[in-house]
């Protein structure tokens, strides 16, 4: 297959190029919303990198059209895509930010093609949310069944799809406008099915193959990623700086943008 | 809530006690998730006291796990960035565990004295809401089944119908030939006509049936536009020349050979729109044209144009032809038959593509239809490619050896009947598993895998392959008669080289062969020796092949006979118009099913019809002593195969 153009890419994904600097700092959002995610953290980086902002397939305002069920079944799929950007930007010496369940498809990226990336910054990231033999990942298979549950029956979905059909107005997408939030808008069947594959993921073997170094930034209460799974990426992952975080829950990136900024920062200049 | 107390004041409310009795639930909460205040219409709905709450537990802990980690991922990343959250639908659990389904809205408080954030959420109860909608959704699941159940059951009895259909059509063609007097010919005549429109019909509905339950998806194939435009105009030259009416075709002269995208799709609404134009005209002519609105170095923006000089069509019908069931007037249904769903197919096939048909059209001048495709050029398919395709009967595969795989041991016998037409060693294997194994064992150089097999398909067996730790991968073709799904994405996970679509014909799997193992230009040419036959057919090579398989035998004559039946139709039709490229088509397409079954005779008159056809070297009389001899022959085959069909009948 010959790979797709910068312009195809950048409809796909929605590509934004920031930042005055030479060397890419590409980031990747997370399950749940889109590049807004970082609209705290990336402005620090400006001056002295190029940015790389993008929406995953299926999220915030990428093509929801190149969305496929088959080529987006595994987190593989995700990592080809930022693979395909970097290609086609032509950029090298990448630094790498993933957050949440992005962290594990900068890893999947990077042992796919290591010479591109020079480092990897992991914010919140876990190999495994269920628990397995004695593994902890912090959820039973149950918990993930009730997710999915929920996101069927969706929560942020209520007043973007119950309510045009319940009052059967679906052909008036100004009503349903009002009543929506306006970022993080997701497709709720495209959702679904990234909450199946990320949560149903299992990355500790990728992990194990990982070559290039990386900061691991680890938050202190944070249901998707406890203290466990922080200690288990910290044993396993080659060359890593373990970093924890005073901010709670599992967004650094908007919660405590500043500390986040300042532990990436340091980390770089560290490994320069 | 006021009274008149022993001064004669009354009691004003304070914000205090409104905010405790509101009829809604408050919770204020830090920015980790601590409670710091909530009201009493909350507890009370939870069932837990101020004590239990207030500074001791985190607002995510009022939910399931979930929950929680919706509230991690999408909710409280909402209210970061846009200081509110309105109408999210939360499950909250009570202490006793049981739920209270709510709506949720959450915003931002800055208080002045304090740099740290914290956020109030307003709670409302919607258990009678959350019934009424689960109501709501049962009856749309409800619906949705249904409308379901029924497309299942329009594509199934279709297919039910085909069947038989098909019969009618086998035996109303043996029935036109016997002899018969005008007035019953005329009677076969109309009975085939309506069996043909009733198959049309059927065709049709089952299309749309796939289409509604959306299991039609775009492919992207790598295609001949050339060799596709060919078999069209050939076939529909035929219908034109019947009409007495004239097929023009303009092409542009650097229209590229190779493109990627559906051949299907394309073929199928080109398809419609010529039989529509054809139909609806009575003289004059109909006309094809291409032309190339954009061309790049990757890719191809045509667009492509049906004209006729037919009925035309009154603008205030433009829209509604193309709504299902419906055709320009009642009138024209009658006279014209047709069950108004191609062109509703049509233009739901354009907008797979993001494409939609265009209409010109003035009643009584004519009608153009026109739609706009992009196409990706096929950049890997070289000159090499088309060479193959077009004399691969010349060509010499390098030696090479084959695993075919299929469920189907018909399918098998087939392929590996011209996989020895073409010199090379093979081995079948009748399902996933034991392809497998059998690239285990010992080295292939090529597989060709069938997709859809029982327990481990193809997909999974292809991968199974490319997991084993070979010192040479095998090329690994896929074969599918279906071209549902997103086939090119999954070929490429399961790491499989290449694809045929079935049917296929010798030349299309030969030509993907070559394109992997490599051919040579040689003199190679499938000979067959041409013994005196007593009879018309031999059946030896189908015994052998059974090895005493009754069942194997009989699909094999089955599927032959219904073969020579359908064949016997086209030739009546090439006889009448003496088309010399129809016929060396035709006899193309025979050649396996003429091999089967050894009808040398019949493939002898047919090569020498053929050859008289070309340098229309032949007087009337000799034509017409073949077309006759053709006729018989036909009539012989088909009744022997219908013969031995029937001695081994149970």
């Amino acid at each position: 297959m010959s790979s797709p153009n910068l312009s195809d890419l950048t409809k796909r994904n929605n590509i934004r190029l920031l930042g005055s600097g030479t060397q890419p700092i590409v980031f990747a959002h997370g399950f749940g919303c889109d590049q807004n995610m970082w609209r705290f953290v990336y402005p620090a980086f400006e001056e002295e990198y190029k940015i790389v902002l993008f929406d995953h397939v299926g999220a915030g305002n990428s093509d929801e059209k190149a969305y496929s069920r088959a080529k987006y079944s595994s987190l593989e799929g995700y990592a080809k895509d930022i693979l395909e950007i970097c290609d086609a930007l032509n950029l090298h010496n990448i630094i790498l930010v993933g957050h949440s369940v992005s962290s594990m498809i900068a890893v999947l990226a990077a042992n796919l093609e290591p010479s591109r990336f020079a480092h990897l910054i992991l914010i919140g990231p876990s190999p495994r949310y269920i628990n397995d033999n004695g593994y902890v990942g912090g959820f039973g298979r149950e918990d993930i069944e009730d997710l999915l549950e929920s996101l069927e029956s969706n929560y942020l979905g209520w007043s973007a799809t119950m309510a045009p059909v319940i009052m059967g107005r679906p052909d008036e997408p100004k009503y349903g406008e009002e009543l929506t939030n306006s970022f993080c808008r997701t497709n709720p069947e495209i959702a679904s099915h990234f909450a199946e594959v990320t949560f149903m993921s299992d990355n500790r073997e990728d992990l194990e193959k990982l070559e290039t170094p990386c900061l691991i930034l680890q938050c202190s209460q944070d249901v998707l990623a406890p203290p466990e799974v922080g200690e288990y990426m910290k044993q396993r992952v080659s060359h890593n700086v373990f970093h924890q975080l005073k901010a709670t829950g599992h967004c650094p990136n908007l919660s405590a943008p500043e500390e986040t900024v300042a532990a990436i920062k340091e980390y770089l200049q560290n490994a320069e | 809530m006021s009274e008149v107390n022993r001064d004669g004041y009354r009691h004003i409310e304070t914000a205090e006690e409104l905010y405790q009795n509101a009829p809604c639930g408050y919770v204020s909460f830090l920015h980790d998730g601590t409670i710091f205040n909530i009201n009493g219409t909350l507890l009370n709905w939870l069932g837990y006291s101020r004590e239990e709450v207030q500074d001791r537990m985190r607002f995510q802990q009022f939910f399931k796990v979930g929950g929680q980690i919706y509230f991690e991922t999408h909710f409280f990343p909402l209210i970061q960035m846009q200081g509110f959250v309105n109408e999210i639908n939360f499950d909250i659990l009570r202490k006793d565990k049981t739920l209270l389904p709510c709506l949720l809205n959450v915003s931002e408080v800055t208080s002045s004295n304090s740099e740290e954030k914290t956020y109030r959420a307003s709670i409302f109860n919607i258990s009678d809401r959350k019934n009424y909608e689960r109501e709501l959704i049962a009856a749309r699941k409800k619906a949705e089944e249904t409308s379901r159940a029924k497309a299942a059951f329009l594509s199934m009895i279709s297919h039910e119908i085909r069947t038989p259909l098909n019969a009618i059509l086998g035996i109303g063609n043996l029935f036109h030939k016997t002899s018969l007097n005008a007035q019953q010919k005329e009677y076969a005549r109309i009975l085939l006509n309506s069996s043909e429109n009733l198959l049309g019909l059927v065709n049709n509905l089952l299309d749309m049936s796939k289409i509604e339950s959306h299991k039609v998806k775009l492919e992207k194939l790598p295609f001949s536009v050339t060799d596709l435009l060919e078999v069209l105009i050939s076939t529909f030259q035929v219908k034109c020349d019947e009409k007495h009416i004239e097929l023009r075709v303009i092409l542009p002269a650097n229209l590229p050979e190779h493109l990627l995208g559906d051949p299907y799709k394309l073929n199928q609404v080109l398809t419609n729109l010529l039989g529509n134009a054809i139909k609806f005209t009575k003289e004059g002519y109909v006309k094809l044209e291409i032309s190339i609105l954009e061309l790049s170095e990757k890719k191809i923006f045509l667009r492509f144009a049906v004209s006729d000089t037919g009925i035309g069509i009154a603008e205030d019908k433009f829209e509604a032809i193309f709504d299902e069931f419906s055709q320009a007037s009642y009138d024209v249904g009658l006279k014209y038959g047709g069950t108004g769903l191609g062109l509703t197919i049509s233009q739901r096939l354009l907008q797979l593509h993001g494409s939609k048909m265009q209409l010109e059209s003035e009643e009584g001048k004519g009608s153009r239809f026109s739609f706009d495709l992009h196409y990706d050029l096929d950049l890997q398919a070289g000159q090499k490619k088309k060479k193959a395709l077009r004399k691969w009967e010349e060509q010499q595969l390098d030696p090479a050896h084959i695993l075919v795989v299929d469920d189907n041991p018909l399918n098998i016998f087939i392929i590996n009947e011209f996989l020895s037409g073409w010199n090379l060693s093979y081995e079948a294997a009748e399902n996933g598993k034991e392809a497998v194994e059998a690239v285990g064992r010992r080295n292939f150089d090529l597989v060709l895998m069938d997709l859809h097999m029982p327990s481990m398909n193809g997909y999974e067996a292809s991968k199974a392959i490319r997991d084993l730790p070979l010192e040479r991968q095998p090329v690994i073709i896929a074969l599918s008669a279906s071209a549902t799904g997103d086939i090119s994405e999954k070929l490429e996970q399961a790491a499989i080289n290449g694809f045929v679509p079935k049917p296929f014909s010798p030349a299309q799997l030969f030509e993907k062969l070559s394109q992997h193992l490599g051919a040579d230009n040689g003199d190679h040419i499938i000979e067959e020796e041409i013994p005196a036959a007593p009879v018309s057919t031999n059946m030896s090579r189908f015994e052998k092949m059974s090895q005493g398989n009754t069942e194997f035998m009989r699909k094999a004559l089955g599927s032959s006979l219904q073969a020579f039946i359908n064949y016997q139709k086209e030739i009546q039709s090439i006889t009448s118009s003496r088309n010399s490229d129809a016929l060396a088509s035709l006899i193309h397409k025979m050649s396996m099913s003429l091999y089967y079954v050894q009808a040398y005779r019949l493939s002898t008159l047919m090569e020498q019809y053929g050859d008289m056809l070309q340098h229309q070297a032949g007087e009337t009389e000799r034509l017409e002593q073949l077309e006759h001899g053709i006729d018989q022959e036909f009539q012989k085959v088909i009744i022997e195969i219908g013969t031995y069909l029937e001695s081994i009948r149970e």
